[in-house]
């Protein structure tokens, strides 16, 4: 008896059953019922490279209030909407990003220059300022979550630390009631007393110190860079300066890592950003390069894996520190740009506390708020949403050593200037070496050894 | 609880104990003082519990074992990567190995699973003896046993002597049937053959059709084939004069003018490229989301009749007047492959759209071509080796053979006045028996009276073959002969008008760019390996430039002027791999290992200069260069005489290949303890007027 059979699909199985269903779906995942597969993902990953540099528009908006070029900029650690900002004219502001409005506005906080702001306790409840008027200013400010002291700002400072000397930067103490300022010399202050209550300055040291930062992780350390192209780390447990190396070029900025106590991050004149391991200090762990002018500022985000920096060519630059764990370079292994036509001078630059926006402030007195991944999606996102982009993200991680769709991804504007600007810098800088290679060649074979720019940065370390 | 349940796996049948004991036991021995394989099966003894857990639960991925090398079984062998020096990128390329074989793994068995699912629905014609032939059975028996929904599958559709259909397509997912029918052809319907409608009917006779557009080339045109473009909403038809494109109401909604004369028509879905070859032999490629000619190719063949795809790789084949068949890619001017394979012109050609059938076969889907000519023959080529045909046989009956390959791959065969379906693995299994021209066992047959046949279609995801005869259009049930499970996102003949939107505009999207058709379609997404070699070989020039020069260098004193230096590129200049190159660092052992994938290897004509290469694999590659050196002959000649064979002239050979070793040694260390100041003292642009120096 011969069985037959043949087949017969169950409609029933394959419509909804009442209107308004999803439509039941059925797979066969046999490679063969699939024709072409690798190359339709390839066009998707084509798509999504292109959909987000559609997407990509990073600037989000502009605080405005200042008169004068803005020069500080800092947050508290525990708040994701509160930023002070201080310029030249001596104004200083809070601002809510929220509501992109101003909490408070001191257009005479000091007279001339605010050269450092820092909050002095991590709900920024207080506020540190000190000028170039040769005071600092403790003030209270009111946080505007409106619970405790919203309207308690007040137009008088709690406190004035008045000296002799005018100051260039300021940063407070992770826990105790202490701050340290940057002058001619690197001075700790209590809050209680009106004179710095020690001075930690290098022995043979005669310079400027631009700038001061407690380490995030063991808080009786800080370290300062000065105009002797000294980066300088100093114990507040022993009150001395413990050791310092002497780079070829100042530094303009620094920055602690959130995540790696040891680490340090450098915004120097010669344009680069150089990390630092703070035990080996003989070498920068890495150098960053892409600024076409000193960078001016720079600043790490809340995971200790990206930093942003600002610098003197009108741009912000975001950067993935890879030896911080950033697996991921940005787009053709290049740090991110971000300009605008009418941003000058960029001063300072900071991380929002959830790492998703980046501000700078610049001289023309504007403080601008940009995403910090340029194609990210505000407001909300449902489910499907954001499968589909991160579909879209892995498709394009996948396929980035494709040609064209490596293109798509490496393709930047930049401003003409910066563009320019880059451009000489590198035949300048091609010039340069191809005249030490010519040099190398016509003297003695192994007399003359290629030295690596890492071991060019430090001329000396002393202790 | 862990510590429980790794107890109560312990208990384990002995035979399992065992194999365990007698596994680590030989290890051991192996390698006895090895500290890292004995740690290594300490940790696969001290996995109990995660392999307790995993056999009864999803492991989460933290749980899951990293480590590749202590949890794989012993039969999946994890590449070391030992030539890789970058220890991160070793243990992110194992673990990366890991993933993926997982991965393939776990897609696998959900694979499997389907597959035994979908096994319950596909169609069978079981006999019980070996007298029992399948080809005995007629419709009517297959009707009256299955009965019911799948018997109306079996369908006979009268239009009349002479007006039946002559050329049909269905549509992707099978739920279509656009079909060419009337006096002369020159009636074309679309029907929706699942729901037993009709979408339209066209009437070229009338000039005018339903919609009143007219204007279809003036009255009286015979339409020479039909294909559906996307989905059902669209159709093209070759007219005489040109292609005209109607929508489902089967209203002209394009005329393709510069496609002149058509004979043959088809669309390959996922480039959206509409094909038509024409009564002079152009075959022209039409994008059908812009509307552009992207390539016209003359084939100079003469008018062709037969044109089909493979759907595998959109490589379009024809075949030709004289016995030719030719495949196009739009790329080339000239066609990819040709090859004389009838004698006489060819009728039809099917490329097999199944892969075998079984799961984890060798078989790929397109790699069998069937080719029908009237000479009488049928024909089974490996598009891998075209050297000459896996099986032809001859069929009987006057007209043309028409023939066509299922989604299962069971070919149906049209020829005198009957169709013949035919097992999927016996038609493409190579016939060793003593007449070379053996048909392989018939699985069905069924006479239709209504001759000439004209045109076969299988409809995809189902049993049914539909067949075109002189008085209409008849189906008849194949069982087994199509996929029994689709899939949505592809293929799905349930869909309705939101789905079948959606996957119009997913497919915009995905539109494959023409340029990507080539033979081989695993080319998307790999290195070139063409281009990758180019590199490497100048690679390896540059380095040994290098080296020439800087061993000159030193043979000749730093201030003597190096003759044919070709580019002196300074070492901090180079490339890191040339860098590595030059420092002898440089790893080639990871090259080759591709030449494992790449057993697919279509082999194009006019394609002889690299023949002797190609003879010889990598490892003789690499050899051959190995010998490039001092005494290259005696060793070579000593590595031939490698027999246990004791043979005095490969002695005396050994013995004299020791000699010469010794006495460089020999010199090496007299050179060392002597000569060292004397030679590592610098030279000076004088030293070559010594004594002794003028060699």
């Amino acid at each position: 008896m011969v069985k037959i059979s043949v087949l017969q699909h169950n409609p029933a199985l394959h419509v909804p059953i009442r209107p308004g269903d999803p439509t039941p779906v059925q797979r066969n995942l046999n490679p063969s019922m699939h024709p072409f597969a690798k190359a339709r993902e390839r066009t998707r990953a084509l798509n999504a490279a292109k959909l987000d540099k559609i997407f990509s528009k990073p600037f989000v908006d502009s605080l405005e209030g200042h008169i004068d070029a803005v020069e500080v900029l800092t947050k508290p650690l525990e708040s994701l909407t509160t930023v002070a900002s201080g310029s030249w004219d001596g104004g200083l502001i809070l601002h809510n990003l929220h509501t992109r409005s101003e909490m408070l506005k001191l257009p005479q906080a000091h007279k001339g220059k605010i050269s450092g702001l820092c909050f002095a306790d991590p709900k920024g409840s207080r506020l540190l300022s000190c000028g170039v008027d040769r005071n600092v200013r403790l003030w209270k400010v009111g946080t505007g979550d409106g619970e405790d002291d919203s309207g308690a700002s007040s137009q008088e400072p709690l406190h004035v630390y008045p000296w002799k000397t005018s100051f260039n930067s300021i940063d407070h103490h992770r826990s105790d009631p202490l701050f340290a300022t940057a002058s001619s010399t690197v001075q700790i202050w209590d809050e209680t007393k009106s004179a710095p209550v020690s001075n930690l300055t290098f022995p043979t040291s005669n310079e400027t110190v631009s700038s001061v930062r407690f380490n995030l992780a063991e808080p009786s350390v800080l370290a300062s860079v000065g105009s002797d192209r000294t980066f300088t780390l100093y114990d507040i447990r022993t009150g001395k300066a413990e050791r310092r190396v002497v780079m070829q070029f100042r530094s303009n900025a620094l920055a602690w890592s959130p995540t790696l106590p040891t680490m340090a991050l450098l915004a120097s004149e010669d344009h680069n950003l150089y990390t630092f391991d703070v035990r080996h200090m003989a070498a920068p762990v890495q150098i960053y390069k892409g600024h076409v002018a000193a960078v001016m500022s720079c600043e790490w985000a809340p995971t200790g894996v990206e930093f942003v920096s600002g610098g003197w060519d009108r741009t912000v630059r975001i950067w993935s520190s890879r030896e911080a764990g950033g697996k991921e370079k940005g787009p053709g292994g290049r740090e991110v740009v971000y300009h605008t036509k009418r941003m000058q001078r960029v001063t300072s630059t900071i991380y929002s506390s959830d790492a998703r926006y980046v501000l700078s402030g610049s001289d023309d007195g504007n403080v601008r708020i940009w995403k910090a991944k340029a194609s990210d999606k505000l407001g909300v996102i449902t489910a499907r949403e954001r499968a589909s982009m991160e579909y879209r993200e892995s498709l394009v991680k996948r396929w980035s050593v494709d040609k064209d769709v490596g293109r798509v991804m490496r393709t930047r504007h930049l401003p003409k200037s910066v563009y320019k600007a880059g451009q000489l810098k590198h035949t300048m800088l091609e010039a340069r070496r191809v005249k030490d290679e010519r040099r190398r060649k016509h003297t003695r074979a192994g007399e003359q050894k290629p030295v690596a720019e890492k071991k060019k940065t430090v001329i000396t370390e002393q202790s | 609880m862990d510590a429980l349940i790794a107890r109560a796996d312990a208990i384990r049948p002995l035979s399992e104990l065992k194999a365990v004991k007698t596994r680590d036991s030989g290890k051991g021995k192996a390698k006895a003082n090895s500290k890292g394989k004995s740690k290594d099966t300490s940790t696969s003894n001290s996995d109990y519990t995660l392999q307790s857990i995993s056999s009864h639960a999803n492991v989460p991925k933290s749980l899951a074992p990293l480590d590749p090398s202590s949890s794989k079984s012993k039969n999946d062998e994890v590449p070391k990567y030992n030539h890789i020096a970058n220890k991160k990128l070793r243990s992110q390329l194992v673990h990366q190995h890991a993933l993926n074989s997982n991965l393939s793994k776990n897609a696998l068995e959900t694979q499997q699973n389907l597959l035994s699912l979908a096994a319950d629905d596909a169609g069978s014609i079981q006999v019980t003896g070996p007298l029992e032939k399948t080809w005995r059975i007629s419709q009517d028996e297959i009707v009256a046993s299955v009965g019911g929904e799948a018997a109306k599958g079996r369908r006979e559709l009268t239009f009349g002597p002479g007006q039946g259909a002559k050329r049909m397509k269905w549509s992707q997912n099978g739920r279509h049937l656009v079909f060419i029918s009337g006096k002369g052809g020159t009636k074309v319907s679309s029907v929706d053959w699942m729901g037993g409608n009709v979408n339209c009917e066209v009437d070229l006779l009338a000039g005018s059709n339903l919609a009143g557009a007219g204007g279809n080339g003036g009255g009286g045109e015979a339409a020479r084939d039909v294909t559906f473009l996307q989905d059902q909403s669209f159709f093209a038809v070759a007219q005489k004069r040109n292609v005209f494109v109607y929508d489902r109401d089967g209203v002209e909604v394009h005329r393709l003018n510069n496609i002149i004369d058509p004979l043959r028509l088809d669309f390959l879905p996922w480039h959206w490229l509409l094909v038509a070859v024409t009564n002079s032999g152009h075959l022209s490629y039409t994008d059908t989301t812009t509307g552009t000619q992207i390539a016209v190719h003359r084939t100079k063949l003469g008018a062709c009749n037969t044109l089909t795809q493979n759907r595998h790789n959109a490589v379009v084949h024809l075949g030709h007047q004289n016995g030719c068949v030719t495949l196009w890619t739009p790329n080339l001017p000239k066609p990819a492959v040709q090859i004389l394979s009838h004698m006489g012109p060819v009728t039809s050609i099917s490329v097999n759209p199944s892969d075998g059938g079984s799961a984890g076969s060798v078989n790929m889907p397109g790699r069998y071509m069937a080719t029908a000519g009237r000479d009488g023959k049928i024909k089974i080529w490996d598009c891998r080796n075209w050297k000459g045909v896996v099986r032809e046989w001859a069929v009987r009956g006057a007209g043309d053979v028409e023939l066509e390959w299922s989604q299962k791959g069971y070919l149906g065969v049209l020829s005198g006045g009957s169709v013949n379906v035919y097992h999927p693995p016996h038609i493409v299994t190579p016939y060793t028996g003593s007449s070379s021209s053996a048909a392989p066992p018939l699985y069905l047959s069924h006479p239709i009276p209504h001759k000439p046949l004209q045109c076969l279609r299988f409809e995809p995801f189902s049993d049914v073959l539909a067949i075109g005869h002189n008085k209409g259009l008849s189906s008849i049930l194949v069982p087994g002969a199509g996929e029994p499970q689709f899939d949505s996102l592809e293929a799905d003949p349930f869909e309705n008008a939101k789905a079948r939107r959606e996957r119009e505009v997913k497919g915009l999207l995905d539109k494959i760019q023409p340029d990507l058709i080539t033979l081989d379609p695993s080319m998307v997404g790999k290195f070139d390996s063409a281009a990758l070699s180019a590199s490497g070989s100048s690679l390896v020039a540059t380095a040994a430039q290098s080296l020439l020069d800087k061993s000159d260098k030193v043979k000749w004193g730093a201030n003597v002027q190096v003759k044919n230096v070709g580019v002196d590129v300074p070492f901090s200049r180079m490339k890191r791999v040339e860098r590595l190159a030059v420092q002898g660092k440089l790893d080639t052992t990871g090259a080759g290992d591709d030449s494992e994938d790449s057993d697919v290897e279509m082999k194009e004509g006019g394609d002889g200069d690299s023949d002797d290469e190609a003879g010889l694999s990598r490892e003789e590659m690499s050899k051959k260069r190995k010998m490039r050196g001092k005494n290259k002959s005696l060793k070579r000649y000593l590595r031939k005489q490698r027999k246990n064979v004791v043979d005095p002239q490969v002695l005396a050979v050994r013995a004299k290949v020791d000699r010469m070793r010794e006495e460089a040694k020999a010199k090496k260390l007299q050179m060392k303890a002597g000569g060292a100041g004397e030679e590592n003292k610098r030279k000076s642009a004088l030293d070559r007027f010594k004594a002794g120096s003028g060699k």
